[in-house]
C-alpha cells in the first residue's frame, strides 16, 4: 500500500543530483573540448551544399493539425485516467458513463478518419469516378 | 518543514518564471519560462496535497498545450521580425494601463486573503477520490466535456482544412 | 535524521544510467553485428568493450561548438531537457521492495508526464539550430512523439483498472498471482510500439532519417551536446524497459516457483536485460516505415486497438466480479 504522505525528500535530492550531472557534463565538455575554426565551421550544415536563404520556411499545416488533435485527445485520456483508477468502486454506472464518453471519442475519430484528416500528404479527396475520368483525359492527351 | 521550504522555492520559481515569460521579446524564450512556471505550479499542487492535479498540470499544460504553442511558433517561424514586433509591443505605454488595473485586483486579493477565512484544509485528494467525484456526482459534466472536445476537434479540423485547400 | 540509503540509490541510478547507456551503445552494435553476420566493434580491448571508454574520451574532447546562427541559450537547453526528464522518470521505478526513490501515488502519471516533457528537447533543438534539416526533423519527430503519446497512456489504463492505483508498488503487488502480460496482451503490444516511437529508436527513427534529413533535429549538434541527445535516447530505452517489466512482467518478482532462488533486484535486472535485447532485435529485424505510414499506424490502428482494449477489459472485469 502506498502511503499518501510518502517521503518526498529523496525526490528533491534526486532532482538536484540530476541537474548537477547535466551541468557537469556541459562544463566538462566546455573545458576539455578542442577549439577549431575553419572556413566552413560556422555555416549551417546542408550536406555540403552552400546554404541558401534562411530556415524560415513554410511548413505543412498537417503538423499543426496533429498537434491540436493531440491536445484534444490528451484531454480525453485524462478523463479515462480518472475513471480507470476508481474502476471497481464506480462499477457498472461508471462503465456505462465511460462507454458513452468513449463513444463520443470514437465519433470524433471516425469523423476525422472519413474526412481524411488523419491521412498525411494530399488532402484532396478524389472519388473513384473523378479519378478514372482524370486518367482517361490524361491518356487521350498523350 | 521540508515541505514549507520546497513550497517557497517553487513559488519563487513560479513568480520569477512568469515575470520573465511576460517580459521576453523572443517567443520561444518566453514559452520556456512559461513551461518552467507551469512545472513550478505542479510542484506546488503536489505539496499542498493535490497529486492528481499536479500530474495533470504536467501532462496537460506543460506536456500538451505548451507543445501546441511551440508548434504554432514553429509554423509561424517569424525569427527576428517577430522579436522586433514584440519589442515594439512591450513598450511601457502599452502595458501601463493593464498593469495598473491588475495591480488593483492584486491589492484586493491580498486584502481578502488577510481578512476572510478560507476553507479548512481538506488534506490529500487522492486520484481515486477525483475519479469517484468525476464519474459520480459530476458525470453529466464529463459527458458535456466530451461533447465540447468533439466540437473543438471538428472546428479545428475545418479551420486547418481551409489552409490545406488554399495550398492545393 | 537523514537516511543515506535513498541518496546512495540516487547516486546508483545516475551512475547506472550513464554507464548503462554507454555500455548499451557497444552492446547494441555487438548484437547487431552478430545478427547481421558481421563483426561489429571488436578492436579495443576484449570483444571491443574498450570502445565504450574511447567513445567517452572522444566525446569529451570534441569541440563544444554553438553555431553562431543558432539561438544560443535554447540550443544549450534543448539536450539537457531530454536527459533531465528521462532521468527523473527513474525516480518512480521500484527496482526491488523498498528500493525506490519515491513511491508516489501518481507514480505512473509522473512517468507519463516526464516522457511528455521529452518532446521539448527535439522541438527546441530543431528550432534553435536555425537549420532547415533540423527544423523539419524536429517537427517530424515531435509530431511522431505526440501522436504516440496519446495512446501510450491509454494502453496502461487496463493495468491501472486491475490494480486500482497509479502507484507502481501497488501495481507490482497486484501481479503477485498473474503477471499482467497475460491479461493485458493488447495493452502490452501497444505500449511496446508507443515506447519505441517515444524514444524514437529504429524502426521508428524517422526524425533522424539519415536518408533525407541527415540527422534530423540534432544535425547541428556535436560533441557532448550530441552525446546528451544519445544519452537521452538510451535512457529512454532503459526507462521504457523498466516500465514494461514493472507494469506487465511482475517487476521484481520472479516466476512463482523460482522466486526464492534469486534476490528481487536480480530478477528485475534479468527481465530488463531480456526486454532491452528484444528492442535491439526489433531494430535488427524490422525495416523503417514511411512517415505517413507511421502516422496512420498510430492514429488508425493503435488508437482504436487501445480503446477496444479498454472497453473489453472493463466489461470483462466487471462481469467476473459480479459472477464470482
Amino acid at each position: 500500500m502506498s502511503s499518501p504522505d510518502a517521503e518526498i525528500w529523496p525526490l528533491a535530492v534526486f532532482t538536484l543530483m540530476v541537474l548537477v550531472l547535466v551541468i557537469t557534463m556541459l562544463l566538462m565538455s566546455w573545458l576539455l573540448g578542442q577549439r577549431r575554426r575553419e572556413d566552413a565551421t560556422n555555416e549551417p550544415f546542408e550536406s555540403g551544399i552552400v546554404s541558401v536563404g534562411n530556415s524560415q520556411i513554410r511548413i505543412s499545416v498537417e503538423f499543426y493539425l496533429v498537434a491540436i488533435f493531440f491536445v484534444i485527445f490528451d484531454l480525453e485520456t485524462v478523463f479515462i485516467f480518472a475513471w480507470a483508477v476508481a474502476f471497481f468502486e464506480l462499477g457498472w454506472h461508471g462503465y456505462i458513463a465511460m462507454l458513452i464518453f468513449i463513444g463520443v471519442l470514437t465519433v470524433a475519430l471516425v469523423y476525422e478518419w472519413r474526412n481524411g484528416a488523419l491521412d498525411w500528404g494530399s488532402k484532396v479527396r478524389v472519388g473513384l469516378k473523378e479519378a478514372q475520368t482524370l486518367e482517361a483525359q490524361q491518356a487521350t492527351h498523350l | 518543514m521540508l515541505e514549507v521550504v520546497l513550497f517557497y522555492i517553487a513559488s519563487a520559481v513560479a513568480l520569477l518564471a512568469t515575470i520573465l515569460a511576460m517580459t521576453r521579446a523572443n517567443a520561444i524564450h518566453a514559452l520556456i519560462y512559461l513551461i518552467i512556471s507551469l512545472l513550478a505550479v505542479a510542484v506546488i499542487f503536489f505539496l499542498i496535497g493535490a497529486p492528481f492535479a499536479a500530474a495533470l498540470e504536467i501532462v496537460i499544460y506543460a506536456g500538451a498545450i505548451m507543445v501546441l504553442f511551440v508548434f504554432v511558433i514553429m509554423m509561424l517561424n517569424l525569427g527576428e521580425r517577430g522579436d522586433a514586433r514584440e519589442r515594439q509591443w512591450l513598450q511601457p505605454k502599452i502595458w501601463f494601463g493593464p498593469a495598473i488595473l491588475s495591480a488593483v485586483l492584486l491589492a484586493e486579493i491580498v486584502y481578502l486573503m488577510g481578512t476572510v477565512q478560507g476553507p479548512a484544509t481538506v488534506g490529500i485528494v487522492t486520484p481515486k477520490a477525483v475519479g469517484l467525484a468525476l464519474f459520480g456526482p459530476y458525470v453529466v459534466a464529463v459527458e458535456l466535456a466530451a461533447m465540447l472536445l468533439l466540437a473543438g476537434l471538428v472546428g479545428s479540423y475545418h479551420l486547418g482544412r481551409r489552409a490545406l485547400e488554399r495550398r492545393h | 535524521m537523514v537516511e543515506w540509503t535513498p541518496v546512495l540509490l540516487a547516486l546508483g541510478i545516475l551512475l547506472g544510467g550513464v554507464a548503462g547507456a554507454a555500455i548499451l551503445t557497444w552492446w547494441e552494435r555487438r548484437l547487431l553485428g552478430f545478427w547481421q553476420d558481421r563483426h561489429g566493434p571488436n578492436r579495443i580491448g576484449p570483444w571491443g568493450i574498450g570502445l565504450v571508454v574511447a567513445d567517452m574520451i572522444k566525446l569529451l574532447l570534441k569541440d563544444d561548438w554553438v553555431p553562431p546562427f543558432a539561438d544560443r541559450a535554447v540550443f544549450i537547453f534543448a539536450p539537457t531537457a531530454i536527459v533531465v526528464s528521462m532521468m527523473m522518470g527513474f525516480a518512480v521505478v521500484p527496482f526491488a521492495p523498498d528500493m525506490q526513490i519515491v513511491d508516489l501515488n501518481i507514480g505512473l502519471l509522473f512517468f507519463l508526464g516526464m516522457t511528455s516533457l521529452a518532446v521539448y528537447s527535439v522541438l527546441l533543438g530543431g528550432l534553435a539550430s536555425n537549420n532547415k534539416y533540423a527544423l523539419l526533423g524536429g517537427l517530424r519527430s515531435a509530431s511522431q512523439m505526440v501522436s504516440y503519446e496519446v495512446f501510450m497512456g491509454l494502453s496502461l489504463m487496463g493495468v491501472v483498472m486491475m490494480s486500482g492505483s497509479f502507484s507502481l508498488v501497488d501495481i507490482v503487488a497486484a501481479q503477485s498471482d498473474v503477471w499482467f502480460c497475460f491479461s493485458q496482451v493488447l495493452g502490452l503490444l501497444v505500449f511496446v510500439v508507443a515506447g519505441i516511437a517515444e524514444s524514437h529508436r529504429l524502426p521508428f527513427d524517422l526524425p533522424e532519417a539519415e536518408h533525407e534529413l541527415t540527422a534530423g533535429f540534432h544535425t547541428e549538434y556535436g560533441g557532448m551536446k550530441f552525446a546528451m541527445f544519445m544519452l537521452g535516447e538510451y535512457l529512454g530505452l532503459m526507462l521504457i524497459s523498466c516500465m514494461i517489466v514493472t507494469l506487465f512482467f511482475g517487476g521484481w518478482m520472479g516466476p512463482d516457483l523460482l522466486n526464492e532462488w534469486l534476490p528481487p533486484i536480480i530478477w528485475f535486472a534479468i527481465k530488463i536485460f531480456f526486454v532491452i535485447n528484444f528492442f535491439i532485435l526489433l531494430r535488427a529485424a524490422i525495416p523503417r516505415p514511411r512517415y505517413d505510414q507511421l502516422m496512420s499506424l498510430g492514429w488508425k490502428i493503435m488508437l482504436p486497438i487501445t480503446l477496444f482494449n479498454l472497453v473489453v477489459t472493463g466489461g470483462v472485469l466487471l462481469w467476473i466480479e459480479e459472477t464470482v
